[in-house]
């Protein structure tokens, strides 16, 4: 109850309040030269102190207590919080003092061992010998006096060690209140906790208690004072008389409704079910269950958890956009791979020629020839036969250019495969050897005796070589004739990928284009799109390989791009 | 269709080989005489002065091309007419191929009309060419059979001198001029003076100002 009182005030106040505390024990110590000790004692202990507020917690010798502070400091508001009226030490009214009483709970008390237990038709009620004692039964008499169903019975004037026995030999049916116990027919002093402490292991039915105080002693429960309440109230109480409201103009409060709480060990004991607890009631001594004990790690947790899981779901969301997205990019990338294939092979002009123009130009002398040679007297069958022999070589000639053309042309997708990268450079080789010629370049295929078979698609690495290898065709385009020379050349590295290399001998990249070089839209060209390099690098990419360029020594520049030997996770 | 032999041989130079084939086979067919060859260099190291006819020669080959297979050609002793057969039209080559005195420039696709027509005129400019050469030659020889002094009245003659000139310039009798240029006209044989002008005009004698 103090501590509730000490935060509900902190909170409430600005301004930083220093809190002194003083236990006297005048429940033992009555008598008129402990009065005086406790008045010397603590008259010099604040006499530096200059006291706001003096805040009473009764309890024992409630008329001692409320007599000190008039005694030592009548200047000094007081404010009282008190858990019975019986127990208030001043008179109502009186200057300089308010407080808050809470009387005991008789009604709400009895209506819990009801709830808690409705076969009962009979009370026990144990109370002291006390002058307070005698008060505080008087009450639940005249309470009980309201009620029919239930028959009372008062022990009061039993001395302890008869209670003792007395309260083993109650029958089912009966149940025990406790009221105020300060003092047994013998005249010894005792608290009511402790009473209820020394009764409710011997005694055969359950015992019920109207102080909060006696809660955990052994009795199954009752309506008390919530003393977590009462504090911060009094609390609140003190804030305003602190803030100079006069104590006498704030009335005194009166609380005759506790709240109900019960022990379930003792409820377990008695084997009271825990669907008759009332949904207000405070059950105390329940062994922490992990939920009751971790609570808040455990919500903490499965939030995180549940936090966790969305994250999951929402990143594999976006995992499954982003890859969607990069599919798509990767496609219509690949669509523009072909149109830049397409405009590539346009750029083989001489190659087109040498390939299908010296065929056809051949199948064209042939058949001449062979119109000559029908027409002698006799016709020359043998000359004719070799004729039509040559003419079916170049026509294959002819149609094999062509399946490679409209395999370069097609519209496709990525086709992996296991390639020989050997055939594939010499391949590419002969399809620019027609146009190298007509720029008089010399081509140079450098490989070492054996390369690893690659994985990868055909005609997009093809398309890639072809980029390079006219690319540096058109670098030397401006250099001495002698000096135009193009090597491509392959190469195992260290980590088992191989390397493919394209290197020209002219000008070189200007050093601050090299970063750009595989952006789509950069070009050095006059007449170039940009996007030549741009399509490669998306194509080496896909094949999980990596592809750069650089300047050469001494002149020229070399693109270098590297393909993963194994089957790459593609 | 014989057409009439032309007089000579055409020599075909291309690296395709099929191709070379078969428009040599055309060729030889319609009765031409033909010689193939499958780099410039190859038909540059057989280029002898008795070769006669007309080069047929692809334009684009490794190592010499056609344009410096026509060069190379012009050079020589034995200037043999080209025609440039080519596997595409590429219009800068074709006019540096003219330039360099081209006789034709024809596609691998052209007609056999086209082509036995650039065939014909190279071979008759070839024959033509190598009679004005040999013709040339043979007025040449004569010239180098010429004595000094007749040299001499020679150039006297073609510079429009007269006899009497002829004699006091060169500081000998007037008899002894008419004897060289009897001996003259006899040794070159020419008829009369205005043709032996025009002799030393072909052989580009006496350009050089010798005289005052």
């Amino acid at each position: 109850m103090q501590q509730a009182f000490q935060m509900e005030l902190e909170k409430l106040s600005t301004a930083k309040i220093d809190f002194f505390e003083e236990q006297l024990d005048t429940g033992h110590f009555t008598d008129k030269e402990h009065f005086k000790i406790f008045t010397d004692y603590l008259g010099k202990k604040y006499t530096q102190k200059d006291l706001d507020l003096i805040m009473v917690f009764p309890s024992g010798n409630y008329a001692l207590a409320g007599a000190l502070p008039d005694a030592l400091f009548p200047e000094v508001p007081v404010v009282f919080a008190a858990v019975n009226d019986l127990e208030v030490p001043y008179d109502i009214g009186k200057l300089g003092v308010t407080g808050i009483i809470q009387r005991n709970d008789v009604r709400g008390t009895l209506g819990l061992i009801l709830r808690l237990q409705p076969e009962t038709h009979e009370v026990v009620v144990i109370g002291g010998k006390s002058e307070m004692d005698g008060k505080s039964l008087s009450r639940v008499i005249k309470t009980a006096q309201g009620l029919e169903e239930v028959q009372f019975k008062f022990w009061t004037n039993q001395p302890m060690a008869e209670l003792l026995t007395t309260v083993k030999l109650l029958l089912p049916g009966t149940a025990i209140l406790l009221s105020s116990f300060h003092r047994d027919a013998s005249g010894e002093p005792y608290s009511t906790a402790q009473v209820a402490q020394m009764l409710a292991p011997l005694a055969s039915v359950p015992i019920y208690v109207m102080n909060g105080m006696a809660v955990g002693s052994g009795a199954v429960g009752g309506v008390v004072a919530d003393s977590q309440a009462l504090g911060e109230r009094s609390g609140q109480l003190a804030f305003k008389v602190m803030g100079g409201i006069k104590p006498e103009s704030a009335p005194m409060e009166v609380e005759t409704k506790g709240t109900p709480m019960v022990d379930w060990r003792a409820l377990q004991h008695w084997h009271i079910s825990d669907n008759r607890i009332p949904s207000n009631c405070l059950v105390r001594y329940r062994p922490n269950t992990l939920w009751g004990m971790h609570r808040n790690l455990i919500v903490f947790i499965l939030a995180i958890f549940v936090m966790q899981t969305a994250t999951i779901v929402g990143l594999l969301a976006q995992r499954r956009r982003r890859h969607e997205a990069e599919r798509e990019v990767l496609a219509q990338r690949m669509e523009l791979a072909h149109v830049t294939r397409v405009s590539t092979l346009g750029q083989l002009t001489a190659m087109l020629a040498h390939e299908l123009g010296h065929p056809l130009g051949a199948i064209l002398r042939n058949t001449e020839a062979a119109e000559i040679f029908l027409k002698k007297e006799p016709p020359e069958l043998e000359e004719i036969r070799t004729i039509l022999e040559d003419i079916r070589k170049d026509d294959q000639r002819a149609s094999r250019v062509i399946d490679r053309l409209r395999s370069l042309l097609k519209r496709r997708s990525l086709e992996l495969k296991t390639l020989d990268l050997g055939e594939l450079l010499y391949e590419a080789v002969t399809l620019t050897k027609p146009d190298a010629r007509a720029r008089e370049v010399n081509l140079i295929l450098s490989l070492p005796p054996k390369l690893p078979p690659v994985y990868g698609d055909r005609i997009h690495l093809q398309q890639v070589l072809l980029n390079l290898i006219i690319n540096g065709m058109e670098a030397m385009a401006e250099v001495e004739k002698s000096g135009r020379q193009l090597t491509i050349s392959a190469e195992i590295k260290n980590n088992g990928q191989v390397e493919v290399g394209v290197s020209d001998c002219g000008q070189g990249i200007p050093p601050d284009k090299l970063k750009q070089l595989f952006q789509p839209f950069f070009t050095t060209k006059p007449g170039g799109m940009g996007m030549g390099l741009a399509i490669c690098k998306t194509i080496i990419d896909a094949h999980g390989g990596t592809i750069g360029g650089e300047n050469n020594v001494p002149h020229g520049a070399v693109f270098k791009f590297t393909l993963p030997p194994q089957p790459s996770n593609l | 269709m014989i057409a009439p032999p032309e007089s000579g041989t055409i020599y075909i130079v291309d690296d395709d080989l099929s191709f070379l084939k078969s428009i040599s086979r055309f060729l030889r067919a319609s009765g031409y005489r033909v010689q193939t060859f499958e780099s410039a260099e190859e038909f540059i190291q057989q280029l002898a002065p008795e070769m006669s006819g007309c080069v047929l020669s692809d334009l684009q080959m490794p190592g010499l091309n056609g344009l410096e297979l026509q060069a190379a050609l012009a050079k020589s002793a034995n200037p043999l007419p080209v025609v440039f057969i080519s596997a595409q039209l590429d219009i800068p080559k074709t006019v540096q191929a003219m330039r360099g005195g081209a006789e034709d420039f024809i596609t691998k696709h052209s007609s056999k009309e086209e082509l036995l027509d650039a065939v014909r005129r190279a071979l008759e400019r070839g024959a033509q060419e190598r009679n004005e050469r040999e013709r040339v030659k043979k007025i040449r020889a004569r010239v180098e059979r010429l004595s000094g002094r007749e040299l001499e009245v020679l150039e006297q003659v073609v510079r429009g001198g007269m006899n009497k000139q002829i004699s006091a310039n060169l500081g000998i009798a007037l008899r002894t001029v008419k004897l060289h240029r009897t001996n003259l006209t006899r040794k070159l044989q020419v008829q009369s003076t205005p043709e032996l002008t025009r002799l030393a005009e072909e052989l580009g004698l006496f350009t050089h100002d010798k005289s005052p």
